[in-house]
């Protein structure tokens, strides 16, 4: 990898191979991905079921590890990290958004939001918090708990959670993938306005020809290996290069 | 649907080990302590097989005395009886028997040998007929002269004495010395010991130091060969008709009885706290058994969608606790065998006494899993009804916590348990109903369970949002976190935290009521006594006290203003209050057993109780009786002073005639001459020495202490030095000042107090892994959650102190409440103890102790924890996102 790309890159996997299993019953979730995602850009990931798209998510996290092979956030290889800078690293530089479960029940919708900022034992920046929670339009829900909101609302809560940090890069794993295609398409124009006015950089799975199209680049994964990627797609085209992977 | 139950338990096996844990704590404490009575019991018995074999008949007054506890004393007999009973024909030999316990050897240190705790020491007289000798010499030879003794081997191994060395004996008439000529042992070898110091003299000194000269406590007697011992019993009571004549098998049987009440009466205490613990463990049951049902919920739900019905989904939950219950009960009653064989080789070594190893009966096994499973399968009922309940629909709906139900109704129907449990408790506290021990205990528990289960959950809410304003770190997530944990299920909080609570009220109770307790004798005592010194014995034993020649010189000393002696004895008093209140077993009738023959026992109905015995001129001026009803000059012989809460309980006004009990003397009447308002401490019933020496049996007729004064123009250091002078021969006597006589007399409130701790320590640790285990239970359930804070940033730190942070307010919550509920209930019996006790019990509340027991159920709080901690922050972050 040169140089170069690396400076661009907000987060990427060299060589990445995750086995998991014993010899007979051994799969290989990664076999051999290389991949970097650039700063200030929406990225798709695709591919077929068990094809090791969240398996590279988790990677890419700090949830788990290689077998061999490394991930980076921005300069920083994981594997040169403790545990406790992991968590650090988690906390202060990742967001992460989960297909579903991703808040403590015990907790209201603003604290589920803070909570990263609570457990670093920091102030969260007002009005970048303001901002995020308007935009996704949970001003009126804040003090709720989570078995008060709908399922779409449970999942903006978690977007904006990933995002109140500004984290360097956020991680979506089928963000929309448990709603209905209205709260979708609001969730996916919400992380398409992050990336575009507010410059972040988003990572997302999705199975969704229409939701990989609100993405500046998409990348196609099968048998644990990169197939192929495409940029500015359009649903068609992303339509029409799965069925070509699929033969 | 048994095969559902057998799945569930092996796929839930580790959760299911903490519940079969409390259950085997208890069992193991209750069994173990049963085994170890029957061990012991068996054992003794084995002694006196050994020790009263050669005997067929037992000739004895009819005449006894009540000590309590089931123990009494006879009259003894003339030595006339044995040349009478040598003549009754199909006696083949007869012999009269001294065996008392009113001498110490004293040890090669110069101190009494032994302590109040180890082996009682008798003396016994030397039988040289070989036909009624109980054991065999295992070295020397039999004592022939007035200095000589003998000993029972295991004492003079453990005391370091051998035949040959000078051996010292105190008595009450001081010390003497004698030569050991020989040591025995019984059984067919010789090579058991007695399991007591065996002292034995020729008859004449064994009767002196018996203070029984020219008599004998009984005869016994050989049958000619052939005759059958109850054909000898019948034919002695009939040549003798005053005295009373048991068999030698009814003679075994009732000193095997006497010494197993005694077993009992220890052992019954001890298990009182063996139930506590299996009543704390019935809430641990309650608990994970709630919490494993509410977690299969929708597996329930989706076996009754496919067609199980209710009974079954109940049927297969009751399976799973019998069987948790009958596996756990198994394992603790093998421990229980191991605590028992542990303890009896204890005991063994106190008082060097074989004992057969302990194995469990089948009466054992059949307890052990009677009472295990039923623990188990009643506290799991609850939550196995509400497991039938799940209706088919949950199956669809997301994994439900069990939601409380914190309506009104529920603080309504504790509120109705909370009445009735403290009515019942009230009831059995004041001595009425059929079983008032059972009454009050029920009661108690009703109330802990009302207070603890019932209403507890509704307080909880408030109770942690209060302590989270008041947290000096309310604000951190972390502390958030753990108080959230904590309230999101009351139920299942509550009755974690009612486990420590049981332990925290018990032992609060009886910190506040024991130190009321010791405060007020010591109150009682610095008021009553007006003496500068108490010479006398440490502990009331049978025949210890002080010489006459001691006591005589004492008072004979110039220094001394004042030396007034009591001595104490026991009585039955058979007024009207008194046969009403008298003690099971106490009816004068023969207790109509197979073997006894002649007089019946005498006696009529009445109350045991220690009389003081006391010199009226001088007693008044050592003890503070307060204002007195009627006139010291007329306390003299044949007349009684008695306490005036007594007196009216009893309804005795001055002039009053009331009618005493003594076995020597038989019912005399006694004149109520003075009542006054004090309590003294010792008895409530003083006696004028006289009176006290007309009626008493000689053994108790012995000064126990002596209250001096010291005179004008002596300092305290000097008679102090002249005291201690007087008895340095007599190794049991001590000089004490006023305050070490009060603090010998309260320290064995602090003894009885630390058995207790020590003794509801179990209670206390069922109830900690009560807590380990719902915190462990709820992480499991947890895992999710713990996954995705682990994921947004939460580091393995944090997530241990959230864990440790909610154990804690789980214990700040018991024993909050064990706190407030051990002071309200301490408070009840003090009220009633104060009623009992005017002006004499006043309530303290040790604050330290109380500090300390805080402290230590909130440690043990953040112990509880330790392990859930660790799994929790172990977690593999992904496999807990992972579990989805
Ligand atoms: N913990 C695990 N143990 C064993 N194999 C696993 C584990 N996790 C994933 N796998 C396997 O690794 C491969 C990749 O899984 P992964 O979850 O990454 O797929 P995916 O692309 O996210 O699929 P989907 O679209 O269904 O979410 C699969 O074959 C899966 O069976
Ligand atoms: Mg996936």
């Amino acid at each position: 990898m040169s140089s170069t790309s690396t400076d661009l890159a907000a987060a990427g996997a060299i060589d990445a191979v995750k086995i998991y299993g014993e010899e007979d019953t051994e799969v290989r979730a990664l076999d051999g991905v290389t991949v970097s995602f650039e700063r200030g850009r929406f990225t798709a990931i695709m591919g077929p079921s068990g094809s090791g798209k969240s398996t590279l998510m988790h990677c890419l996290a700090g949830l788990d590890t290689l077998s061999s092979g490394r991930v980076f956030i921005a300069d920083t290889y994981l594997d040169t990290l403790s545990e406790s800078q992991l968590t650090e690293m988690r906390r202060d530089r990742i967001g992460f958004v989960f297909q579903a479960f991703n808040l403590i029940p015990t907790l209201s919708a603003l604290e589920n939001i803070t909570l990263p900022m609570d457990l670093a034992g920091r102030k969260p920046d007002e009005s970048w918090l303001d901002q995020v929670v308007d935009i996704l339009g949970l001003r009126p829900r804040l003090t709720h708990r989570p078995s008060e909101l709908s399922g779409g609302q449970q999942q903006r809560v978690a977007v904006a959670r990933a995002l109140a940090t500004q984290p360097q890069i956020v991680f979506a794993d089928e963000p929309t993938g448990n709603l209905d295609s209205r709260s979708g398409v609001d969730l996916l124009e919400f992380m398409r306005h992050a990336v575009d006015s507010l410059g972040q950089t988003i990572v997302m799975v999705t199975h969704d020809p229409t939701a990989a199209a609100h993405a500046d680049r998409v990348v196609f994964l099968a048998d644990g290996q990169i197939r192929d990627e495409m940029i500015e797609p359009t649903a068609e085209r992303v339509l029409d290069l799965m069925k070509q992977l699929g033969d | 649907m048994l095969r559902v139950a057998l799945k569930d338990i092996l796929a839930r096996k580790r959760r299911l080990v903490t519940t079969g844990l409390a259950i085997l704590l208890g069992i193991a404490f209750l069994s173990g302590t049963q085994m170890l009575s029957q061990t012991l019991k068996g054992s003794i018995s084995g002694i006196f097989d050994y020790a009263y074999d050669s005997y067929d008949a037992v000739i004895r007054s009819p005449k006894e005395q009540d000590l309590g506890f089931g123990q009494k004393l006879r009259v003894p007999v003339d030595a006339e009886v044995v040349e009478k009973v040598r003549r009754v024909s199909g006696v083949r030999a007869a012999s009269g028997i001294v065996e008392s316990s009113t001498a110490k050897l004293i040890g090669s240190n110069g101190k009494v040998y032994g302590s109040s705790f180890g082996p009682p020491t008798i003396v016994y007289n030397w039988q040289s007929d070989p036909r009624l000798t109980s054991g065999s010499l295992t070295d020397g030879r039999g004592p022939k002269s007035n200095d000589e003794m003998v000993l029972d081997f295991a004492s003079a191994a453990d005391a370091g004495l051998r035949v040959g060395d000078r051996v010292k004996v105190a008595s009450q008439e001081g010390t003497r010395e004698f030569t050991l000529v020989g040591l025995v042992g019984i059984g067919p070898d010789g090579k058991t010991s007695p399991g007591a110091t065996t002292l034995i003299f020729p008859t004449e000194v064994a009767q002196e130091l018996a203070r029984i000269p020219g008599q004998f406590n009984y005869v016994v007697a050989a049958a000619d060969p052939g005759l059958d011992q109850i054909t000898l019993a019948s034919a002695i009571a009939g040549a003798l008709p005053d005295v009373q004549v048991v068999t030698g098998e009814q003679f075994k049987a009732e000193n095997v009885n006497a010494i197993g009440q005694i077993v009992d009466i220890l052992l019954t205490f001890v298990s009182v706290f063996g139930y506590i613990a299996l009543f704390v463990a019935a809430f641990i049951i309650y608990n994970t058994f709630s919490i494993l049902i509410a977690q299969r919920t929708r597996e329930t739900a989706l076996l009754r969608a496919v067609g199980a019905r209710r009974s079954q989904i109940l049927f297969a939950n009751v399976i799973e606790a019998i069987i948790v219950g009958a596996l756990a009960s198994l394992l603790g009653l093998l421990l229980g065998t191991g605590l028992a064989s542990v303890l009896r080789s204890v005991v063994s070594n106190i008082f060097s006494m074989a004992t057969t190893q302990a194995v469990p009966t089948a009466s054992n096994v059949l307890y052990a899993l009677g009472v295990g499973i039923s623990v188990t399968v009643i506290s799991s009922f609850v939550p196995s009804l509400r497991a039938s309940r799940v209706p088919p629909i949950a199956a669809l709906s997301e994994a439900t916590v069990d939601r409380a139900n914190l309506s009104m109704g529920r603080v309504v129907w504790g509120s109705g348990v909370l009445i009735i449990g403290s009515g019942l408790a009230v009831v059995g506290f004041m001595d009425l109903g059929p079983n008032p021990l059972l009454t009050f205990g029920a009661g108690a528990a009703l109330v802990l369970i009302a207070v603890s289960l019932i209403l507890a959950p509704v307080i909880i809410g408030p109770f942690f949002g209060a302590i989270g304003r008041l947290s000096p770190w309310r604000g951190s997530i972390v502390s958030r976190l753990s108080r959230a944990n904590a309230v999101r299920n009351p139920r299942r909080t509550a009755s974690t935290a009612a486990a420590l609570t049981i332990g925290v009220t018990l032992v609060t109770l009886i910190a506040i009521v024991a130190n009321s307790i010791k405060a007020s004798v010591d109150t009682a005592a610095t008021e009553a006594l007006n003496a500068d010194f108490i010479v006398g014995v440490g502990t009331f034993s049978l025949g210890s006290g002080l010489p006459e020649s001691t006591v005589k010189s004492i008072k004979a000393l110039d220094s001394v203003a004042v030396a007034s002696p009591m001595r104490f004895g026991p009585v039955r008093i058979t007024d009207a209050y008194g046969a009403k209140h008298a003690a099971e077993g106490s009816s004068g009738s023969s207790d109509g057993s197979t073997g006894s023959f002649g007089a019946a026992v005498g006696g009529p109905r009445g109350q045991d109780v220690l009389v003081a015995g006391v010199d009226p001129q001088t007693i008044f001026d050592v003890l503070n009786f307060g204002k007195l009803q009627g006139s010291k000059r007329d306390f003299v012989d044949g007349t009684i002073a008695v306490e005036e809460s007594v007196a009216k309980k009893r309804n005795w006004r001055i002039g009053d005639e009331v009618p005493l009990y003594f076995a020597e003397t038989g019912e005399q009447k006694v004149r109520v001459a003075v009542i006054y308002p004090n309590n003294v401490g010792s008895s409530a019933f003083f006696l004028p020495i006289s009176t006290f020496k007309a009626n008493m049996l000689k053994v108790f007729n012995l000064d126990f202490l002596l209250s001096v004064k010291v005179a004008d123009g002596y300092s305290d250091s000097t008679v102090r030095t002249e005291l201690e002078r007087q008895v340095k021969d007599l190794p049991e006597v001590t000089v004490q000042d006023i305050r070490q006589y009060i603090d010998s007399q309260t320290a064995p409130f602090d003894t009885f107090l630390a058995i207790i701790y020590a003794l509801l320590m179990l209670a206390v640790i069922i109830a900690l892994i009560g807590i380990a285990n719902t915190l462990s239970l709820s992480v499991l359930e947890r895992t999710r959650e713990l996954g995705l804070l682990r994921a947004v940033g939460m580091s393995a730190k944090q997530l241990r102190r959230s864990i440790f942070a909610e154990s804690l307010l789980i214990a700040v919550f018991g024993t909050g409440i064990g706190l407030a509920l051990g002071v309200v209930f301490s408070a009840a019996v003090s009220t009633v103890i104060a009623a009992e006790n005017p002006d004499v019990f006043t309530y303290t509340v040790p604050v330290g102790s109380l500090a300390i027991i805080v402290i230590g159920a909130l440690v043990s709080g953040v112990v509880a924890a330790i392990v859930p901690a660790w799994r929790a922050a172990r977690m593999q972050v992904l496999q807990a996102v992972a579990a989805l």
